[in-house]
């Protein structure tokens, strides 16, 4: 299945990140909304850092561990509705 | 990589990381909304009418009390109500109110320090006296 949906996390400059043990606390300047959020989102923003991937591109650069496809998507959907993550079809 | 329109990619394909995805269903982000930010701005930006609305005309004498309009040695009020960033600036410094001579910046400025709770201006009023740091 070729799914050409493409995702984009802002520029780092835009978030202000601090490591809370387990946790990461994120503050995203723009909206000035802060997230908490567990591994793996942080990674997923930084990989996605003002650059837009596919599904298919951010498997290119991790090996999906304990999920799938399916459940990267579900993370992404919920990126896309906290503001921390732009989607374009 | 195959999406030409990226200009970070590193040089050479680095090896893949391991993302653990996780349950499926398990809450990955709790957003933390600017409740607290709004109310500090609203410390800058609220005002207080003096006197209260339903009062409007009214003079304010030098205690601070509300009394009839042309009362001998009162106040004639405000033209607007008064800013709270004013009346902060003012209770802080000692200083008078913008544009207000020193006797009728008292006068105002007492009739807010009386202002009780439920009335038109107290919850601003409040919200002045919250430590700043």
């Amino acid at each position: 299945m070729m799914d050409a949906t493409r995702y984009r996390a802002p520029q780092a400059s835009d978030l202000s990140m601090v490591d809370l043990d387990e946790l990461v606390a994120i503050f995203h300047r723009a909206s000035g909304i802060t997230h908490l959020v567990a591994s793996p989102v942080p990674e997923l923003l930084i990989a996605l850092s003002g650059r837009w991937l596919t599904l298919d591109g951010i498997e290119q650069e991790f090996e999906l561990v304990d999920g799938n496809r399916a459940g990267l998507a579900s993370i992404m959907d919920e990126l896309v509705a906290a503001g921390l993550i732009e989607r374009r079809a | 990589m195959s999406d030409p329109t990226d200009h970070d990619q590193p040089a050479q394909p680095q090896r893949r990381r391991a993302l653990r995805i996780g349950a499926a269903g398990a809450v990955a982000v709790v957003s933390i909304r600017p409740a607290m930010a709004q109310a500090y701005g609203s410390v800058l930006t609220c005002e207080i009418p003096v006197p209260d609305p339903g009062q409007a005309g009214s003079y304010i004498d030098p205690s601070g009390k509300v009394v009839p309009a042309g009362t001998r040695g009162a106040y004639a009020p405000p033209g607007r109500p008064l800013k709270g960033e004013d009346i902060r600036r003012a209770l802080a410094s000692g200083g008078n109110l913008p544009g207000v001579d020193y006797e009728r910046s008292r006068a105002y400025l007492k009739y807010v320090q009386n202002l009780r709770s439920g009335t038109t201006g107290f919850t601003c009023f409040a919200s002045l006296q919250m430590p700043r740091r």
